[in-house]
């Protein structure tokens, strides 16, 4: 952990790494990400370096979507797969001068460095970059705003995905437009002996959110949480993560897999619901006109829906917002992309 | 409803969706089978990465495809393919 937080805070193991899930209330930070901003621990994020003389070939390989023109200004979110084409993680791609940085999901990171090596080629270096780089990241409707009073206002405007080099307090951070929860959203990598000092600045402007916030907000928008998705024998078109791999580049470590997936127009599909007074466990049977016809994904209870909200696996043909199901003996009801409408998509950047 | 009338029902939504998805390939000109765009998938920004200018042209297909013109509405309608689907489509409905 590289940043301190007030004694209260709840931690949580999220695969290799401990988080904060909450600071104080849960109902309370979603609220701030939802209406305001807030500041993002992502120090559970591993940043891994490829660099060499045939970093950019190796990532082409390794990253589902293209990132050969992929430049130092510029970073893209992706998924890396394995050869059967089941997620390994969902990376954020950073072009730098000589190759990339690639930022895991929370907590995997070091299931990332080791699918990395394992597929290595000569002429890459792949470094773990945790023990000197960490990320902060800010979400909200007014983001942009904190970013003006933190470091720059015209750092705020970035496009979407956009990456800056920059200086703040004398120190070289990587600064970018990025965002999970379809909210304004930024993250800065910084270096571990600094970052204590930009988190403290940073919460001058701004609270801070924690894990359980983050991913309630990224559920409602259909932001892809691995690990709370991929878990079992699942493949990317039951994930409907395929916005995360461009099945038109040549030639990618599990494309061969996925397309098999896709063509054989078999398994199930993901979709969301809400209903219910309780939370179901991941597996719970969904039944639809009494008939099993899947399983609950993962659910949580929404501040902002004030009901359970989930994602269910279920047959294909019965994945599609407006359908009246069962799950637990609760009536539950199919939804339709976002669940929530970001704050972000009314207000403009000023 | 039973199994098959839940199974009718979102037959009737999805094809809807692929009429969608069909209209912004082929107006945009994208390189991408239409199906393997998910329902869920955001438009803009993450997702198909779409931009103002292509929001622009698909005032106009939506209007000459289904006869529905959205102006005026919000960039929520644009959430995903099916919420665009509840616009086009207002008897499907299920826009939370």
């Amino acid at each position: 952990m590289t940043l301190t937080h007030p004694e209260d805070t709840v931690y949580g193991q999220v695969g290799d790494a401990t988080v904060p899930l909450r600071f104080g209330d849960l109902s309370a930070e979603y609220k701030v990400l939802r209406e305001r901003a807030v500041a993002l621990d992502l120090s559970g994020h591993t940043l891994i370096e490829i660099s060499g003389p045939a970093a950019v070939d190796f990532a082409q390989r390794v990253l589902a979507r293209d990132v050969e023109y992929l430049t130092s200004e510029r970073c893209m979110m992706s998924l890396v797969l394995d050869d059967d084409g089941r997620v390994v993680d969902q990376v954020l791609a950073f072009g730098r001068e000589d190759g990339l940085l690639l930022e895991s999901s929370v907590g995997a990171g070091a299931r990332l460095l080791e699918h990395l090596r394992a597929v290595g080629d000569e002429g890459v270096e792949i470094a773990d970059r945790s023990a000197d780089l960490t990320v902060i990241g800010l979400e909200g409707p007014y983001a942009w705003g904190v970013v003006g009073r933190l470091i720059d206002g015209e750092l705020a405007s970035l496009p979407f995905e956009a990456v800056s080099d920059t200086v703040w307090n004398d120190v070289e951070i990587i600064f970018a437009r990025t965002g999970f929860t379809g909210e304004y959203g930024y993250q800065m990598i910084v270096p571990v002996e600094s970052a204590a000092d930009l988190w403290l600045a940073t919460l001058e402007h701004v609270t801070p959110a924690g894990q359980e916030a983050l991913e309630l907000a990224m559920l409602e928008v259909r932001q892809p949480i691995p690990r709370l998705e991929t878990a079992g024998d699942v493949n990317v078109i039951e994930i409907g993560a395929n916005w995360l791999v461009d099945v038109t580049k040549d030639e990618f470590v599990g494309k061969e897999a996925v397309l098999a997936a896709f063509e054989s127009r078999q398994g199930r599909r993901t979709v969301g619901f809400s209903g219910g007074d309780t939370v179901p466990e991941p597996g719970a049977r969904v039944l639809a006109g009494g008939e099993d016809i899947g399983e609950v994904v993962f659910a949580v209870r929404s501040v902002g829906l004030g009901t359970t909200l989930g994602l269910a696996r279920v047959e294909a043909g019965l994945a599609a917002a407006g359908l009246e199901l069962t799950v637990e003996g609760a009536g539950v009801t199919t939804l339709t992309s976002p669940y929530i409408v970001p704050k972000s998509w009314s207000i403009p950047i000023i | 409803m039973t199994v098959d009338e839940l199974r009718a029902k979102a037959a009737e939504r999805q094809q809807t969706c692929s009429q969608i998805k069909k209209m912004i390939v082929s107006r945009l000109d994208l390189e991408v089978d239409p199906d393997w765009i998910t329902d869920d998938q955001p438009l803009f920004g993450r997702g198909l990465e779409l931009d103002s200018l292509d929001v622009l042209e698909l005032y106009v297909a939506i209007e000459a495809e289904f006869g529905v013109a959205l102006y005026d509405s919000e960039m929520a309608v644009f959430g995903s393919i099916s919420r665009l689907a509840d616009e086009v489509d207002p008897r499907l409905g299920a826009t939370a």
